[in-house]
């Protein structure tokens, strides 16, 4: 099932009625979700990402724009006939149901033609909870169960009525650190098992561009950009993008373009045809400098960070707009940092040039 | 002075504390006990002298050094108390007014509290505060307008009018409406996906989440019944409808004659011991409705 | 922003409580108002097709009765010897709960078992313990009451016994035993609220008192009274509002009579006056008098927590 948004946007009146503001929490947002995918929204928070769940879900009407779930337009559509499974961030468990009643909730709503038989119902029941691995906790209240369990408990419930889509909300963040590694592989695999189309919601890039096929990048109720999360991370369309995505974040300098040659500080540390003289900022990945004894730039490092296979150096420059330059190389390569200077030259492709006062991506023009 | 002994004199210092306050702790911890022992036997007096007056002879009971326990167990005392205050008619009255009004009130409660705590509609907040304030006012202003009322329905004598006037409490509404108020808006939300009506959503989820609140209600609200006295002695003061407690007033009001103080303390007993016996087995939840509310039953 | 059918759907909701409150609530308010300031308001003489002026008079009336004034007066200082009894005994009581270990549990339940009670079933056996042996009102309706325990006990020390409650009795004497009986019934609500905020306390203010070396008795008076000072005031006024509308427990003792045989009435109380009124079917009066009760709560919780937003301490 393929999920259009049209123009989609969502204005919520300001709580003051005298002096507030309306608020724009999603603004004419247009994105075709292809099907059987599964899809990130991802932004920090109050950048509308759950706003847009929301509306997918029916809970929350658009103010604006048109919502199509494969050829059907669902905008009017109440929540409970979009077919839809929505996970919340907090599970929204029945405290005083067990696992198993938990998972039978939403089938025994079924009405008229769509009703069940009981026995039907516990197959159903225990295929959903067999998909998610949890048989054997079908006689349990969800206070008995992990953080983890609850997820699939969650999950489960949400699969068992069979939706056309899938929604999850922050689906990881109340999850420890190593149950969100194993937690994302799960969510991967289901959504693989059953073709489901998903999309879910987080403000962690790391899990957004582990397991999406593609993510939607917003700010602020606006779309940045729209890709697969390798694209996105090789291409991103402006300098907020460039800084949400990856760990470490990319380092960020002032410099200017003249001449062709990229200037950061004093030094022309690239050629960049095509690109007409300009102030600019200029954003460099950890993993885009060399250690180059003849290298343009120089950094001043304060220390090296051992992390294994790579090494991450600390360093300073005058020019560099966060506190400190890091960058990633292999660990074959011996830093010293007692000689008071590194040099560096830079990787092409893992440097970005954004206009100093939109922040927009600038690209060569074609000669 | 010197840094040293300073220190020193700190470390001596709380040698000497140490062993003071073992003394002090023991001798307020005694102290702390005994003045809780005797609280607690003052508690407990009235209802120990009940019991066993209420199985002494009456002889025994006119000692002039009472005993602190009967010679004679007299079980006989009881089974007088209960005919002489016809005991049973008033036990099934008061239960059959006590089980109706409370399974009635229930219900509204539960109807009213959900409209405040989850559906939406004009005025709401308007009118939760109305009801409130009318918590402030005392019972005997209404009770003076619903006497005149009841009595021209011509209720006067008749189990409705000790039922209907009182199902509504505000109190009630607004304990279970907290209650409801705590159960995560996501609940509802998922239940919406599922497609729950917000009738099943009420019934399914919200009343069973909230049953501790409910069983409070419902115990408070028996106790209410079981100890009114006022209401029903001005409307419903006939054999055929009285309630326990103006029963046992009205059957032990003497003017003349002996007082047969044993049997008197075993119809007190009996009308105590179904109290005991929730209290007993339901204390938690009894404990936990009362310490929200200030009002007795 | 709200649709129709919502709240349509809410009113449906709130239509049995709307209904049964619109009767047995709102129109008593109304009502109760307007049959005070009808002069010499009758229910009986109403259905009889009389009219009544419009006045203060049943105000006038009910305050120049002087069984009106002695209810007043008794409710008053019921509610002056009562409240701040109880209440520093039940904070002394809960304070020690809350101190102990062993047998902590097993003490509250104790403490909180008189609430459980039915008033006037236990007021008889308070007026059995307080009792004086002899027979009264001579020969004609005799009758022959046994000494209680109280009086027992008092002889066992080599007193004399003292006539509490029965024929003869003095006013000072019903009255320490209704404070006794009222304050007995009054503890176990009052610990359960103190003894409950004693809980929610956060201990690191006890821990951050033992650093600094503080004594027992400044621990009680800085920390623990000021800190407990919402739930003290809770309890106070919700002691006065109930301790004016004292009643049952003197219907317990003393019967309906409200006062010892040979003085009827003696004890009687604001809500008594009120029903006596009503059941004499002077509805104009038991209104005036019952606004009057309204308009003395009113007053004293406006007080009250006037005081204790100077003295609560958050």
């Amino acid at each position: 099932m393929k999920i259009v948004l049209e123009n989609l946007t969502k204005i919520f009146p300001s709580r003051d009625k005298k002096a507030g503001k309306e608020v724009v929490a999603v603004n004419n947002f247009n994105f075709t979700i292809p099907d059987g995918k599964l899809i990130g929204l991802l932004g920090p928070s109050g950048c509308g990402k759950s706003t847009t769940l929301y509306m997918i879900s029916g809970l929350q009407k658009p103010t604006g724009g048109k919502i199509f779930f494969g050829e059907d337009d669902v905008t009017e559509l109440s929540t409970e006939n979009r077919g839809i499974g929505l996970v919340f961030q907090n599970y929204a468990l029945y405290p005083h149901l067990t696992v198993k009643q938990n998972i039978l909730f939403p089938l025994q709503n079924l009405k008229g033609a769509d009703k069940m038989s009981k026995e039907a119902m516990l197959e159903r029941a225990y295929e959903a909870a067999r998909l998610v691995q949890i048989e054997e906790l079908m006689d349990r209240k969800p206070s008995e169960l992990s953080g983890g369990q609850q997820q699939r408990v969650a999950i489960a419930r949400a699969l068992v009525k069979m939706p056309r889509v899938l929604l999850l909300d922050e689906p990881l963040s109340n999850l420890d650190a190593r149950l969100r590694l194993q937690t994302r592989e799960e969510i991967r695999r289901i959504q693989k098992e059953t073709g489901i189309t998903t999309v879910f919601v987080t403000h962690d890039q790391e899990e957004a561009m582990s397991i999406s096929d593609m993510i939607v990048v917003m700010k602020l109720g606006v779309v940045q950009q729209i890709g697969q999360p390798q694209d996105v991370y090789d291409s991103p369309a402006n300098l907020f993008v460039a800084k949400f995505l990856g760990t470490p974040p990319i380092n960020v300098f002032s410099g200017r373009v003249k001449g062709e040659k990229l200037f950061i500080g004093e030094e022309a540390v690239l050629d960049v045809k095509g690109v007409k003289d300009q102030d600019v900022t200029v954003g460099v990945r950890p993993e885009g400098f060399v250690p180059d004894e003849n290298g343009p730039l120089h950094t001043i490092p304060s220390n090296v960070e051992v992390m294994g296979r790579d090494v991450s150096v600390v360093s300073t420059h005058e020019a560099s707009l966060n506190p400190q330059v890091r960058s990633i190389i292999n660990s074959d390569h011996k830093v010293d940092v007692s000689a008071g200077v590194v040099r560096w030259t830079l990787k092409p492709h893992k440097v970005f040039l954004f206009n100093k006062d939109t922040e927009e991506r600038i690209l060569p023009e074609e000669a | 002075m010197s840094k040293e002994t300073n220190a020193t004199m700190h470390a001596r210092d709380m040698q000497k504390l140490t062993a003071a306050q073992r003394v002090m702790k023991f001798f307020s911890i005694s102290g702390t006990y005994l003045f809780l022992g005797l609280m607690a036997l003052i508690v407990l007096f009235p209802f120990y002298w009940m019991i066993i007056s209420s199985l002494k002879t009456l002889d025994e009971y006119r000692m002039s050094t009472p005993t602190f326990w009967p010679r004679v167990i007299m079980l006989s005392n009881y089974l007088d108390a209960f005919t002489t205050a016809s005991l049973g008619r008033l036990f099934l009255n008061t239960m059959y007014v006590g089980l109706v009004s409370t399974i009635l009130s229930l219900v509204i409660t539960i109807l009213t509290a959900f409209a405040f705590a989850r559906l939406e509609f004009k005025g709401k907040e308007t009118l939760f505060a109305l009801l409130l304030a009318t918590m402030m006012i005392p019972g005997e202003l209404f009770t003076i307008t619903n006497y005149s009322t009841v009595t021209n329905l011509g209720w006067i004598n008749t189990y409705t009018v000790l039922i209907v006037p009182f199902l509504v409490s505000v109190f009630y509404i607004y304990l279970l409406r907290q209650n409801f108020l705590q159960i995560p808006n996501e609940l509802y939300l998922a239940a919406k996906v599922d497609g729950t009506s917000d009738w099943k959503y009420l019934w399914k989820v919200m009343v069973p989440l909230a049953l501790p609140t409910l069983i409070s209600i419902t115990i408070l609200k028996m106790m209410g019944a079981w100890n009114s006295y006022i209401w029903p002695r001005l409307v419903a003061n006939d054999e055929a409808h009285r309630m326990i407690t103006n029963g046992l007033r009205n059957a032990f009001t003497e003017t003349t004659g002996d007082v047969n103080y044993p049997v008197q303390m075993a119809a007190v007993a009996l009308v105590s011991a179904p109290l005991f016996l929730v209290f007993v087995f339901l204390r938690k939840y009894i404990m936990s409705g009362v310490s929200r509310s200030g009002i007795k039953g | 922003m709200v649709d129709s059918k919502q709240q349509w759907k809410a009113w449906l909701y709130l239509a049995p409580a709307i209904v049964l409150l619109l009767v047995f609530t709102v129109w008593p308010i109304i009502n109760t108002v307007r049959m005070a300031f009808l002069e010499n308001y009758s229910g009986l003489k109403a259905a009889g097709g009389a009219t009544f002026q419009f006045g203060l008079g049943n105000f006038e009336k009910v305050i120049g009765y002087r069984r009106f004034v002695s209810c007043l007066k008794n409710t008053v200082l019921l509610c002056l010897l009562t409240v701040p009894i109880s209440t520093i005994l039940a904070l002394l009581i809960a304070v020690a709960l809350n101190s102990i270990k062993v047998c902590q549990k097993a003490l509250q339940t104790i403490f909180f078992l008189p609430y459980v009670t039915n008033s006037i079933a236990i007021g008889m056996v308070f007026a059995a313990m307080f009792n004086i042996v002899g027979s009264f009102y001579g020969t004609q309706n005799e009758i022959i009451v046994t000494a209680g325990i109280i009086n027992n006990v008092i002889q066992f020390f080599g007193g004399e016994p003292i006539n509490w409650i029965n024929y003869g009795s003095t006013y000072e004497a019903n009255m320490l035993v209704m404070t006794v009986y009222i304050v007995w019934n009054a503890l176990p609500f009052k610990i359960l609220v103190l003894l409950g905020g004693l809980q929610s306390i956060n201990k690191q203010y006890y821990d951050a008192a033992k650093v600094d070396g503080t004594s027992r008795r400044r621990i009680f008076t800085r920390i623990t009274v000021p800190l407990l000072s919402p739930m003290i005031a809770y309890v106070v006024i919700t002691g006065f509002i109930g301790g004016f509308k004292e009643y049952t427990s003197i219907v317990g003792i003393f019967g309906e009579k409200m006062g010892p045989p040979d003085d009827a009435g003696r004890l009687n109380t604001m809500v008594g006056f009120i029903y006596d009124a009503l059941s004499t079917n002077s509805q104009g009066r038991a209104s005036a008098a019952a606004l009057i009760l309204f308009g003395i709560i009113l007053v004293v919780t406006m007080i009250n927590m006037q005081v204790s937003k100077k003295r609560v301490h958050y």
